[in-house]
């Protein structure tokens, strides 16, 4: 039994391992440092979103809106930034802007009790909206160096990206792993009643968990369009799909109370590099979405299934 | 007078969506110059009638707890592969139309029989599948929109009766069945106890799998029927007819219609004032020249209102 119960934790890095030795002996230029770094810079921007993505379906929710919000703070700083604010200013209000759209489905979910697909979906596509209006559906580029330097530079070789990828992991790990707040989250999503017998408002648990996935959705934004040199008003849908199949493949369950962070990063790390050999292979992105959405299909309902088996066996035990 | 209260208490709560379109038409009309035309009026029935099809089919799923988030792309499958059939391909129109339902059934089966008895969530069901039917419209249609259909395929929806086209009434048609259907007959009662509370309809005999499959069936259908007339409207068949934003507009209008997002709470005429609702704030917009892309954000707001609404209803009525 133990065994079993390390396999499962085990099993999203064999996925990642499997899944690059595969591509590695088929796909020409795949194993080349500069298209591995490269790997994991595309990456990054699935990677925060997934730690954030994490957090939200292990207390049983999900966050559809991504696909608007990764486009909304960019603009809101974009904007600003073209201005001739201060770059520091300028990130500060994409992310305030993030962060209240985060209130928004934290206050929905919590406070009115509607269904978290619902919420996020309406708060996407009102940020999607309002991202259109800003500049009446054209983009915008042209950014200060110090900025584009954000997600296109190197430190020590190794780009920026990475390294804001690694805070953000560490930051969800250490409130998943060592906060009380961590255990309350888990608690959360595996027995909500026991929760509040406690006297632990839930209330607060979903606002902080809604506002943090905002606040990585924004962050996530910003460095996409810092390495594009761009804000595309719709530049997030792509993203939407792959921040929960990483989360997904990577093991977070998604009937809620297990996962980890680690588990998303995995998650990130396989669709990056899907994504990436597919494209080195010449695969168009609308096939690549198809491959994604059958295999996301495919692992929520294969652990459905193992759900189902152990609890008939506990039954049996007990 | 309390007599009196009460009863007007008792019609808003049986009839909100109504008081909604209402109000809205009201104030529109006061307040917005050329609203307050036939010709006007024309024009909104004209573009109720479509949407108005698809967010039938979105009312069942919603019924039940559930949600259809591929019925867009299903929308721009059923546009590409009806227009290719009709004009690459020359089909005979009854054989594009049946092509047209069976790509509908198909997908619609499909979702349902994941979420049923895969017994995966169904917004992720439908989010993936939704992924998957715009990768397939994409290389059905290798890129390319067929435009300039045969005109007898076109006549399906453009046939001008009493000064409007026939999608009008294809769509009124589609309103009886379904007011009947959930009205008077056994579906509609097993329906709303399936979404009110699945075990206990299970437990008290009411075939359960067999609605829950049914419902996506019947809102796949719909959403390929939907797509079909929206092709004949524009007279261009494209895979990005729909989508997302479609989706949205359904949900919206379905919830401004009254369909509870916790399942087991809706009406075909609600859906109606829902749909009528939301296409008189876009006409307005239009009318008033400000920005499409603001419809976008003022639905959201639309649906943050209505479920504000709602959950005074429940307390205070």
């Amino acid at each position: 039994m133990k065994s079993r119960v390390y396999l499962k934790k085990i099993l999203g890095l064999i996925f990642l391992v499997a899944a690059f030795l595969i591509v590695a002996s088929f796909v020409p230029n795949f194993l080349t440092i500069s298209n591995l770094l490269n790997v994991v810079r595309q990456s990054s921007i699935i990677g925060i979103c997934a730690v954030g993505m994490t957090l939200v379906i292990i207390i049983k929710g999900i966050d559809l809106s991504i696909s608007g919000l990764l486009a909304f703070s960019p603009m809101v700083s974009g904007i600003l930034m073209l201005h001739g604010h201060n770059i520091f200013f300028s990130l500060a209000a994409g992310i305030l802007v993030g962060l209240s759209m985060g209130f928004f489905n934290g206050l929905m979910v919590s406070t009115l009790s509607v269904p978290a697909f619902i919420t996020t979906l309406v708060v996407g596509q009102v940020s999607e909206g309002l991202s259109l209006i800003m500049n009446g559906g054209r983009s915008i580029g042209g950014f200060p160096d110090s900025y584009v330097f954000l997600g296109n530079g190197t430190l020590f070789g190794i780009p920026i990206s990475d390294y804001l990828m690694l805070i953000f992991f560490l930051i969800g790990f250490i409130i998943l792993k060592f906060t009380s707040l961590g255990n309350h989250i888990l608690a959360l999503g595996g027995n909500e009643t026991v929760l509040r017998q406690e006297g632990i408002s839930v209330t607060k648990i979903q606002f902080f968990v809604y506002v943090f996935a905002s606040f990585c959705t924004s962050v996530a934004g910003l460095l996409l369009s810092a390495q594009l040199d761009t804000v595309h008003p719709i530049q997030g849908e792509a993203y939407q799909l792959d921040s929960i199949a990483a989360c997904v493949i990577g093991g977070v369950d998604m009937a809620g109370g297990y996962g980890s962070v680690s588990m998303a990063m995995v998650g990130a790390l396989i669709i990056g590099s899907l994504r990436n050999s597919l494209n080195l292979l010449g695969v168009h992105p609308f096939m690549q979405n198809i491959f994604v959405g059958i295999i996301i299909i495919s692992i929520v309902f294969i652990t459905g299934r193992i759900r189902q088996r152990n609890r008939k066996a506990t039954r049996g035990v007990l | 007078m309390n007599a009196l209260l009460s009863s007007i208490r008792y019609f808003a709560k049986k009839n909100g969506s109504f008081l909604i379109f209402l109000i809205l038409a009201i104030i529109a009309s006061i307040a917005v110059p050329n609203f307050f035309a036939l010709d006007n009026f024309a024009i909104i029935i004209k573009q109720s009638a479509i949407p108005l099809i698809a967010c039938i089919g979105m009312t069942l799923v919603l019924m039940t707890g559930g949600i259809d988030l591929s019925m867009g792309y299903i929308v721009g499958f059923a546009s590409i592969t009806s227009g290719l059939l009709a004009k690459i391909y020359q089909w005979p129109i009854p054989a594009v139309v049946l092509a047209t339902f069976i790509v509908g059934i198909a997908f619609g089966s499909l979702n349902g029989f994941i979420i049923q008895f895969m017994k995966v969530p169904a917004f992720i069901t439908t989010l993936g599948s939704g992924y998957i039917i715009y990768g397939l419209a994409q290389i059905v249609s290798q890129g390319s929109i067929v435009s300039r259909l045969p005109e007898g395929f076109l006549a399906i929806g453009r046939t001008e009766m009493l000064g409007l086209p026939s999608s009008v009434f294809i769509a009124a048609v589609v309103l009886l069945i379904f007011y009947i259907i959930i009205n008077k007959g056994i579906f509609g009662r097993s329906l709303r106890a399936f979404g009110y509370n699945a075990k206990a309809a299970e437990v008290s005999g009411v075939p359960i799998s067999k609605i829950n499959v049914s419902v996506y069936i019947a809102s796949g259908l719909l959403a390929a029927l939907a797509g079909m007339l929206f092709t004949i409207r524009v007279n261009a068949a494209q895979p990005n007819m729909g989508g997302g934003n479609f989706n949205f507009e359904v949900i919206t209008a379905a919830i401004v219609g009254g369909t509870s997002l916790f399942g087991g709470v809706g009406s075909i005429t609600g859906t109606l004032f829902g749909v009528l609702s939301i296409k008189i704030i876009e006409n307005c917009i239009n009318l008033m020249g400000i920005s499409y892309h603001l419809y976008m954000a003022v639905q959201g707001v639309i649906i943050l209102i209505a479920i504000i609404f709602e959950n005074v209803k429940n307390k205070a009525l």
